[in-house]
């Protein structure tokens, strides 16, 4: 009866102990993607921010500039991608939407980013675009992967179309959660006219004609929860400026927007419980699952040792029988 | 031999319960009904 339990209890901790590095090498992977229909919205706000007024060509400080970025998985597309890529793909077609403080439209920037669901890795297919322009992204955007490291990132700028280093800058607390501090400084860069301006009849080509020319710097940083690769918050110290030509009325420059873009709170407290939710998700494959497991798998195999070895231990001396002495006979 | 049979036994439901947790894989559901912004949501 013992041999039989300390069989099953072997069978068992083999179990055990065989489904650690299956869940955290095998399954992990192939069950932790970002979902390919993800719908998600953010706003952010620039306070005090300076905004070009298109109707004087002069700056001006206003209350508050709004951004609001849309991402939306294309299933659909992301299938069709996926058939020639060979892994499973994301397809986010997003908007980024800015609005003055009149609600008026400032800018709205379109993007479709397509990457691989597990690694965040960029896929290049037809589609991938940045205001309707082709790209050919390196690097990662909007997320990091999952189980982020301690270290700089390829960060795809939208604005300049490049890529750049995204600093590791240490480990910080946000909001009860551990998380890695990233910063990026994009320089004064001359980058392209938005396809979409704020006023009617102005179109990139018409202002190229007029010799003005788009710059932009920035300074970005994000707080990435380590286990998901979510950024729980985001800043970005955002400058641009027009430059030169006729437009400006013999101005080198003029300043078109300048403001420190943070998330709005309530999106704020959203995000860090969406990540906190997530985070557990990704821990039960990484680290719940495979050391539970291999922590019930060794238990086992010592109680199934245990059995084994009390199976085996010599039983009592039977008594033995006293034999009569056979007479001798000569 | 009898202890060999119980491993094996052991490791082929581990990789029997990891193979039918891969294969059913995630869901990727349906490309949301809804559009991109272009007004501020008033809450997430």
């Amino acid at each position: 009866m013992r041999r039989k339990a300390s069989l099953v209890l072997l069978a068992c901790a083999v179990f055990c102990a065989a489904l650690a590095p299956l869940m955290r090498w095998y399954a992990f992977p192939r069950l932790a993607r970002i979902p390919a229909n993800q719908y998600q919205d953010m706003v952010l706000e620039a306070k005090g921010a300076t905004l070009l007024d298109y109707g004087s060509l002069h700056a001006r400080k206003v209350s508050k500039v709004t951004i609001v970025q849309t991402l939306k998985g294309n299933v659909e597309a992301a299938k069709k991608i996926e058939k020639t890529a060979g892994r499973p793909v994301v397809v986010w077609d997003s908007l980024s939407y800015v609005q003055g403080p009149d609600g008026k439209m400032v800018s709205r920037v379109p993007e479709r980013y397509i990457f691989d669901a597990h690694s965040q890795d960029p896929v290049h297919a037809t589609g991938e675009m940045v205001d309707g322009d082709p790209v050919t992204r390196q690097g990662i955007e909007f997320k990091w992967p999952f189980l982020t490291q301690k270290r700089d990132y390829e960060y795809f700028d939208a604005q300049t179309r490049t890529t750049g280093p995204i600093h590791y800058k240490g480990t910080q607390t946000f909001r009860g959660l551990k998380v890695y501090y990233f910063e990026q400084t994009i320089p004064w860069t001359k980058v392209p006219m938005p396809k979409t301006m704020p006023v009617q009849g102005i179109t990139p080509e018409t202002v190229a004609r007029t010799g003005t020319t788009r710059w932009y710097s920035t300074v970005r940083r994000f707080w990435v929860e380590p286990v998901t690769g979510a950024p729980v918050y985001g800043e970005e110290l955002h400058q641009e400026e027009l430059r030169g030509g006729t437009l400006l009325g013999g101005r080198a420059k003029v300043t078109a927007f300048a403001g420190d873009v943070k998330m709005r709170e309530d999106y704020i407290e959203h995000t860090v419980a969406l990540v906190k939710h997530n985070r557990t998700l990704v821990l039960t494959l990484t680290s719940y699952v495979p050391w539970g497991s291999l922590a019930a798998g060794l238990l086992l195999l010592a109680l199934a040792l245990y059995l084994e070895a009390r199976a085996r231990r010599p039983q009592d001396p039977t008594p033995t029988q006293a034999t009569e002495p056979e007479p001798v006979s000569a | 031999m009898r202890a060999l049979i119980a491993a094996a036994t052991g490791l082929a439901l581990a990789l029997a319960l990891v193979l039918a947790m891969t294969a059913m894989g995630t869901p990727s559901g349906r490309t949301s009904p809804e559009p991109l912004l272009s007004t501020v949501p008033s809450h997430p």
